[in-house]
């Protein structure tokens, strides 16, 4: 039987660039609202991704791996981020319980929806952050656990909430309901 | 449309995306100009610190007076300490190696604990070492000028030392507090299930 040689750190990466490319560059929308800085931050994710595949154990699955990476780059963002601007960043719990600030007359198209969509994200705190993103991106709350270290019943009731509050945010007023 | 629309995660994954690409050698340019830009961090706090102490050295050749020397030379020694101290506790680090390795929860968590010991106490490594050139500086301002003179120039030095040590210090505890306060929020919301 000949032996399979491990995948290169290279090999690795090419191969995460290629499947989780889309994903990446929508997470990356999620943390930085300006075209220009994201820019950057989709290449330090690609960069960080491509380093951490030199440590890359096999222990989680490789998708777990590279939402990890991501997401931890992401809230590195944020965190550098927030020395220079003011605004403040919510949790799930406080977005739920907001007055309709949030929420107004449903999006009349697919872009309008997405940029409603981009700007509650981007005003959540990091970790619900992840939650939301993951959710978004249809892992399930196993996975979402992994990635994030939450546990299974954080993670539901954390779903839960989202579920709520994109409800609200997209089923409430519009044309429809006139 | 309007059930198109009710579908928040058919809306996000479906958004365009550019494709962007990048080769092994564009990862190895970038990682290398990541690291400078570490680098270049670094460098600025080096020359802020060198620009303040060679203001501290310019007093020193220029005064023949001891103990205004012995303050100038404690100054400099104080912010060599200073600024070593801010490399160590890592004011800019390079791209930590645990990213994939850490979850989500311990990587912010961890790096929420490290901004906060920085801040939490800045007494020991921050403020403290300047406390000997004050205290002698004072002394030399007391010798030098007659009475009251000297005792008047003492006391607005230490005056406004005083004040601006305790605004340090009370910013600084306010932002330990408050990054106290989302560790404690990570604990809490970790335990709640």
């Amino acid at each position: 039987m000949i032996p399979v040689a491990a995948p290169t750190q290279d090999e690795l990466y090419q191969d995460a660039a290629r499947t989780y490319g889309a994903p990446l560059e929508r997470l990356a929308r999620a943390y930085e609202a300006d075209p220009d800085i994201r820019g950057d931050l989709l290449q330090d994710i690609h960069v960080a991704l491509w380093r951490s595949f030199e440590g890359f154990d096999g222990r989680c699955s490789t998708r777990t791996w590279i939402y990890r990476v991501a997401h931890n780059v992401g809230a590195s963002h944020i965190m550098r981020q927030r020395r220079t601007r003011s605004e403040a960043l919510v949790g799930l719990e406080e977005l739920e319980n907001l007055p309709d600030a949030t929420t107004g007359p449903q999006a009349a198209d697919r872009s309008q929806a997405l940029d409603r969509l981009l700007d509650l994200i981007q005003r959540l705190k990091p970790l619900d952050r992840h939650v939301i993103l993951s959710y978004l991106e249809g892992l399930d709350a196993a996975s979402i656990g992994e990635i994030t270290g939450l546990s299974p019943g954080n993670v539901a009731t954390k779903i839960h909430r989202i579920k709520a509050v994109l409800a609200r945010q997209f089923q409430q007023g519009g044309p429809d309901h006139d | 449309m309007t059930n198109l629309l009710n579908n928040p995660q058919e809306i996000w994954q479906c958004q365009p995306v550019e494709g962007v690409k990048m080769s092994a050698e564009a990862l190895r340019q970038r990682s290398g100009k990541f690291e400078k830009r570490i680098r270049r961090r670094n460098v600025r706090e080096y020359v802020a610190s060198l620009l303040a102490a060679v203001c501290f050295g310019y007093f020193l050749v220029t005064t023949h007076a001891v103990l205004f020397r012995i303050a100038y030379v404690l100054f400099i020694v104080g912010l060599g300490w200073v600024v070593y101290q801010l490399h160590r506790k890592g004011s800019a680090r390079s791209m930590p190696a645990a990213m994939g390795t850490s979850t989500c929860l311990q990587f912010f968590r961890a790096e929420l604990e490290r901004q906060r010991d920085v801040v939490k106490n800045v007494w020991p490594w921050y403020l403290a070492p300047l406390v000997p050139g004050f205290v002698i500086l004072t002394a030399a301002y007391m010798r030098a000028l007659p009475f009251p003179a000297g005792l008047a120039s003492a006391v607005w030095l230490d005056g406004v030392v005083a004040v601006l040590f305790f605004l340090v210090w009370k910013m600084n505890r306010r932002a330990a507090r408050r990054l106290q306060r989302i560790i404690d929020e990570l604990y809490a919301g970790e335990n709640s299930q």
